[in-house]
């Protein structure tokens, strides 16, 4: 951990499932465990399905109808956010927990003024008057790289380009200066050069407030020299959990390895001739294997790895992995 | 509320609103543009034709028009040539409360007395059926508007509640919206009323009347409503603001609502002439607003006799105002339509 070394928040031992109209139990974050320490920048990696996405909905409480939080507990600050009520959690998202939507196109209100949809999360949590909170506003612009926040905070969501509208939605997560940031996928709709530009600003932001941040994607690359830890999570668990220099340089877990090769064979191409992929698909929620849920697709498969889920084995010093290469 | 929709109202709206503004300008200051109270009876006139408005006297043209006055004769009315009567414009009448605050007399316009100037005819007490068109409007116009800030106020409400929170509300809700879209509304109306008493004040039997059409046609606005908030409440950006620590009354007030209002706008429209003709329906068969108090309804009633119909065709002005009336509200409420469909 990079950060102060005290822990934020500790994600214990959760399962999420999804129920369907026709009763049957969909488990898309399974038995899964994860601490992010305050200032820290976490990253979870993984497929499209793997559950990432739930997870991060989990940790606001703000999970979709049918899907239901069956255990273990998430302490913030050591409090139990699964057992809030509905006007304590109120209290804390955007204000102390707060995320950067997927797509700030669709997130943010048409027909009102950005600036009036920053300042209404002010609004929402802290005691300021008209003029302090439209104050605050521009210097929130300012700090998310508006060069004329002024002019900014009158525009409309559609005046603004893709990337303007993902730095309203950080001004808008920033708003309250929060203890943690969620960004799901924070750059998937944009194009290089932006990504670059939003990921500099999110460390920024960390540097500046000391904001723990938690990043959700499925590129490597995006991780590198931003990231402090990164998780790899497959089939709803967390599969490795390490340092970002380490796991990109040297990853343990099968699952990872074919990860960070692909993503070496994309920067390294110069053409692409074909789409790197890990052969297979991820199992079927429905029906995980009863023992590891990527041995289906591993070139290292063994025959105890039908048997059981292989539990957490740490061949490094602070390198947890879950995967029979390591013990049994 | 900061909603700034930023666009062009298209002519045909503008145009409407501008025409419907003024009707409703022409039947709230009815005191004044009416020349009569509508109440003041002409025994010596009963069913007395429209004044005709003349410009040539046997000798001359005379730039101010000028009425004969009528006076019976066997089979009807004939002018009186040996008088005539100038129009003035702003003359001393009749006095009544301007607005419903002070008193005045002042009416736009008149001829001096003996002389009449009844611009629609008269009724059976020769009362001025042009006053009475403009007093009785503010009686049916107002009971259609209020009945529609009725029906939409409990429409809304009721769609809201059903749209936002679903489940078991929303389906016993919109069981009770289906039960009052199937009921035969007219017929529905007239039983209701028969049940309430008969013979109470002329205020009272307003609202009485009103609450009762306004809470009949709720369902059908509820259901739109609740379409609409059921589409709005899964947004993004109601489901990101609920990420920031939105409570429900906010999301409704502040991302749901809002939504709403171009389905509430076309609706008002559309009902607004619906429930004038309530009214008309009701006081037209005598369960409405009573005599003296003047009403599109209860003026019409007087044609229920076959021979008032065919020798009294200006007893109809009531029906052409009301038509008027509605196709005005209705053209709007097309237009509105087809502008919430395009956008």
């Amino acid at each position: 951990m990079d950060g102060t070394g005290k822990v934020l928040v500790a994600v214990r031992g959760l399962s999420v499932a999804y129920t369907l109209a026709n009763g049957s139990r969909i488990p898309a974050v399974d038995d899964l465990s994860l601490a992010i320490g305050s200032e820290e920048i976490v990253g979870i990696l993984g497929e499209s399905g793997c559950g990432k996405s739930t997870l991060a909905n989990a940790l606001l409480r703000l999970l979709p109808a049918g899907a239901v939080c069956e255990q273990g507990e998430i302490l913030f600050r050591g409090r139990n956010l699964l057992r809030m009520s509905e006007r304590e959690l109120r209290a804390i998202r955007g204000r102390e927990v707060t995320f950067v939507p997927q797509d700030p196109a669709l997130s943010l209100n048409p027909v009102l003024s950005v600036g009036s949809q920053v300042a209404e999360i002010l609004r929402a949590h802290l005691p300021l008057g008209r003029k302090q909170r439209r104050a605050r506003v521009l210097e929130l612009l300012g700090e998310v790289g508006f060069v004329r926040p002024e002019e900014i905070y009158d525009a409309y969501p559609h005046q603004l380009s893709g990337g303007q509208r993902q730095r309203i939605a950080i001004a808008q997560a920033v708003a309250c200066r929060p203890a943690l940031l969620i960004a799901d996928e924070p750059t998937s709709k944009l194009d290089a050069p932006l990504q670059e530009e939003i990921v500099a600003l999110l460390a920024q932001i960390r540097r500046k407030h000391g904001t723990a941040i938690l990043v959700i994607s499925h590129d490597p690359a995006m991780f590198a020299g931003f990231i402090d830890s990164i998780a790899v999570m497959y089939a709803g668990k967390i599969v490795e959990i390490g340092n970002t220099a380490q796991i990109l340089r040297q990853p343990l877990h099968p699952y990872t390895q074919a990860l960070v090769e692909m993503a070496k064979s994309a920067v390294g191409a110069p053409v692409r001739t074909h789409f790197a992929s890990i052969e297979g698909e991820s199992p079927n929620p429905a029906a995980f294997p009863v023992g590891c849920r990527f041995e289906p697709r591993c070139r290292e498969r063994m025959e105890i790895c039908v048997q059981r889920y292989p539990p957490s084995f740490v061949p490094m010093p602070a390198r947890p992995v879950s995967c029979f290469k390591y013990g049994e | 509320m900061q909603v700034r929709v930023r666009c062009k109202m298209s002519g045909k709206i503008t145009w409407l609103i501008i025409l419907l503004v003024g009707l409703h300008l022409l039947l709230l200051l009815a005191g004044f543009v009416a020349p009569y109270d509508p109440a003041a009876q002409n025994r010596e006139l009963p069913y007395a034709p429209p004044t005709r408005l003349h410009l040539w006297d046997s000798s001359r043209f005379h730039l101010r028009p000028f009425v004969y006055p009528w006076s019976p004769v066997d089979d009807g009315y004939r002018e009186d040539r040996s008088q005539a009567y100038p129009v003035h414009a702003f003359v001393r009448g009749d006095s009544y409360r301007f607005l419903g605050l002070f008193e005045s007399n002042l009416h736009l316009f008149g001829v001096e007395n003996p002389g009449k100037c009844l611009l629609l005819g008269a009724d059976a007490f020769g009362r001025d059926e042009f006053s009475r068109v403009l007093y009785g409007g503010q009686i049916s116009v107002a009971a259609g508007i209020v009945a529609t800030a009725v029906t939409l106020f409990v429409g809304s409400v009721i769609g809201v509640v059903a749209g936002y929170y679903g489940g078991w509300i929303d389906e016993t809700l919109m069981g009770t919206t289906e039960l009052f879209l199937s009921l035969p509304w007219l017929y529905f109306l007239l039983g209701v009323r028969a049940f309430l008493p008969l013979h109470v004040s002329a205020v009272r039997t307003f609202f009485l009347l009103t609450c009762v059409i306004g809470l009949i046609g709720w369902a059908r606005p509820a259901r739109l409503v609740r379409g609409v908030v059921l589409s709005s409440r899964t947004r993004n950006y109601v489901s990101a603001a609920r990420g920031f620590g939105g409570a429900d009354f906010y999301l409704l007030r502040r991302h749901i609502a809002p939504e709403t209002f171009g389905v509430l706008l076309t609706q008002a429209a559309m009902l607004v002439p619906r429930y004038i003709a309530a009214e008309v329906a009701l006081s037209f068969f005598g369960l409405g607003v009573n005599e003296p108090t003047a009403s599109w309804g209860n003026m019409l009633s007087a044609l229920q006799q076959y021979s008032v119909l065919i020798s009294y065709g200006w007893l109809l002005a009531p029906a052409a105002a009301l038509f008027v009336t509605s196709v005005i509200y209705y053209l709007l409420a097309d237009a509105l339509h087809s502008r919430l469909e395009s956008r």
